[in-house]
């Protein structure tokens, strides 16, 4: 996966307070930072602030957002703070309610925030509007996002330059997106002719028309079936990859999140509860283990692998017991000797991975039952 | 990396290349889909033809007599009623499609492209009003005065000012989504508006249309000029299109703003 760094660096709600950004990225080598021009003068010009030079795209500093008044009043975001890198693909994932969509909607000045600051590719979107927005797009969640009585092709032109490029300048890129999102055929016909999931690869397509660094995608697979959802998923990361886009996406399918996204954003009650990697979020819930069912699994063997292994669950069926044993590394080839040496005849094998869901409801959950 | 980087040729879109874009969607909406605007004038017609034969029957000779008045007024309404219904529907439609916030987040600003929007649909309508008085002066079988620049300069400046009530109607259902449809129920008050001049009320001046409206007559009744008008009146005209254009888009830019802190933008 070249290309593509996976620095993400997040002050959520634990260290919020101090509003230093922490370079969590080792490793990251930003290729659009040339130390040797002359981004300071042209910067400067353009009104964009550091976070810029550093290669961060999308900068959320205290974001804020209450609905209502008095006792009914609803915290939708609260003080949420974190810096997404350029290039990369960011995973928003959250119960309903939690607060994406106001968050989301907030970072692209769609709703006013009650406090805190957000800078797209280090322009302030509160305060340079138009700059930002020649810098961001976004598909937002249930909505058509473009013109069915328009063909595919003109949605394209239409948006790109509603997004602020000359379509004719671009038109051989969109030819290519045409191809890539598998809609070449389909380039002049009406888009409210197209399937559902036809429409969904349009409007992701009218998203990338323009020249936006920066997309939101909310839900961009509602809806699709298996064969569609994986097209897409392999889309956006290669148009990521390709055009150095920085993603974010919001999702209640896990299974995407966990196929297309180098790091997630948990909310959960308008706060970032987690921010990592998702093999980070996993190893967090713990390690992976395996499952054994044998009749052979006496006390004693039993006893000897607790005495050596993390020993999680044991259960018993009829004549066969099944045990689950957490292992890290080569603690498999371990296990597995153990198992030979006291001549356990093994009925079956497998291995369990804690998947992001299991971290999700464990994060989600716990904060709900904080609170 | 097979492909070059996306922006490697791209270059920035001109306010040319806005009005392009926004002008030939709606033409391309206009001729794939004539039912709507070929139902518009049938039913403008149907209306006109219950006015004219039911006031004929009514007053006779008398209503024969001021049949051009009443065309003319009519051209105008149905200009109006196109301005105003079609930029309040349209930013309706965009909230419930999801692309009104792709054109808040341009980098053009929402001002240009809203307006450019307005002209479309004022061009829109001029067509179809176009084809409707047509067909008025044949079924009436009387003659006006078609100077094409005096009428389009003076029934073009009259109806900016509904285009800006337009705005702040959209603007207000953006917000409140159900009062939409009861403002659109305001179509008729123009009516009133365009035969205020009858009235000869100074200060009826400053409404939307209603001197626009007493300029028209002129202009195609009497064959007034473009030029033959008094400055102050053309002035006045002028005013009130800008005023009325600008009072309407700050209704909506309030509007939007609020539904933007309400967090309704986009609602539907």
């Amino acid at each position: 996966m070249t290309g593509r760094n996976r620095g993400l660096t997040a002050t959520g709600d634990g260290d919020a307070g101090d509003g230093s950004v922490q370079s969590s990225a080792a490793g990251v080598d930003d290729p659009s930072v040339d130390p040797t021009d002359d981004a300071g003068e042209r910067d400067a010009v353009e009104g964009r602030t550091a976070t810029a030079r550093s290669g961060v795209a999308i900068a959320v500093d205290g974001l804020s957002k209450r609905f209502g008044d008095g006792p009914d009043a609803v915290t939708a975001v609260d003080d949420v703070s974190f810096e997404i890198r350029s290039g990369s693909i960011v995973g928003l994932l959250g119960p309903n309610g939690a607060g994406k969509t106001t968050l989301v909607k907030s970072i692209l000045g769609m709703i006013l925030p009650d406090a805190g600051t957000v800078e797209i590719d280090g322009i302030d979107v509160r305060k340079r509007p138009r700059a930002a927005y020649s810098r961001v797009d976004a598909m937002l969640e249930g909505a058509r996002n473009d013109y069915w009585r328009l063909t595919v092709r003109e949605n394209l032109r239409y948006f790109a330059t509603i997004g602020g490029i000359d379509p004719d300048s671009v038109a051989e890129r969109h030819e290519r997106l045409l191809e890539q999102l598998e809609l070449a055929e389909y380039a002049d016909t009406a888009v409210r002719d197209l399937s559902r999931g036809m429409k969904q690869k349009v409007s992701l397509a009218s998203v990338l028309a323009g020249d936006a660094s920066v997309v939101f995608l909310d839900e961009p697979t509602l809806g699709l079936d298996v064969e569609s959802t994986r097209t897409l998923e392999r889309e956006i990361r290669r148009l990521a990859e390709e055009r150095g886009l920085t993603v974010v996406l919001s999702s209640h399918n896990m299974d995407v999140i966990e196929a297309v996204c180098d790091r997630v954003l948990i909310l959960s009650d308008g706060r970032l509860v987690a921010d990592d990697t998702v093999d980070a979020l996993r190893r967090q819930r713990g390690a992976q283990s395996l499952a054994v069912t044998s009749r052979d699994l006496t006390a004693d063997v039993r006893a000897d692998l607790e005495d050596r292994f993390a020993v999680t669950t044991v259960s018993h069926s009829g004549e066969s017991t099944s045990i689950e044993i957490e292992v890290d590394g080569a603690e498999l080839y371990d296990a597995m000797a153990l198992l030979r040496d006291r001549d356990v005849r093994i009925d079956r094998l497998s291995t369990v991975e804690p998947d992001l869901e299991d971290v999700f409801v464990d994060l989600t959950g716990r904060q709900e039952s904080e609170r | 990396m097979s492909n070059p980087p996306a922006s490697d040729a791209s270059r920035p879109a001109t306010y040319y290349h806005l009005a392009r874009a926004v002008l030939y969607r709606e033409y391309l909406i206009f001729v794939r889909y004539p039912a709507n605007a070929i139902g518009g004038i049938v039913i403008g017609l149907i209306f006109f033809g219950f006015l004219f034969y039911g006031g004929r029957l009514l007053a006779g000779q008398a209503f024969t007599d001021s049949i051009e008045g009443l065309v003319v007024g009519y051209f105008l309404w149905s200009l109006s009623v196109g301005a105003y219904s079609s930029i309040s529907n349209d930013i309706g439609s965009e909230v419930q499609w999801g692309t009104l916030e792709r054109h808040v987040m341009t980098p053009f600003g929402f001002a240009p492209v809203a307006l450019l929007k307005g002209v479309a649909k004022v061009v829109r309508t001029f067509l179809t009003s176009g084809v409707l008085l047509a067909v008025m002066l044949l079924v009436t079988g009387s003659t006006l005065q078609l100077h094409l620049f005096t009428v389009v300069v003076i029934a073009g400046l009259s109806i900016v000012s509904v285009l800006g009530l337009g705005f702040a109607a959209g603007g207000i259902a953006v917000l409140y989504k159900r009062i939409g449809n009861w403002l659109n129920l305001l179509q008729f008050g123009f009516v009133g508006l365009i035969s205020a001049p009858a009235f000869d009320l100074g200060w009826a001046k400053l409404l939307p249309l209603a001197h626009g409206s007493a300029l028209l007559q002129q202009a195609m009744v009497d064959g007034v000029r473009l030029w033959e008008f008094d400055v102050r009146a053309l002035a006045l005209l002028v005013g009130v299109a800008v005023g009325y254009l600008g009072l309407g888009y700050v209704v909506f830019r309030a509007a939007t703003r609020r539904a933007r802190r309400l967090g309704v933008l986009g609602d539907y």
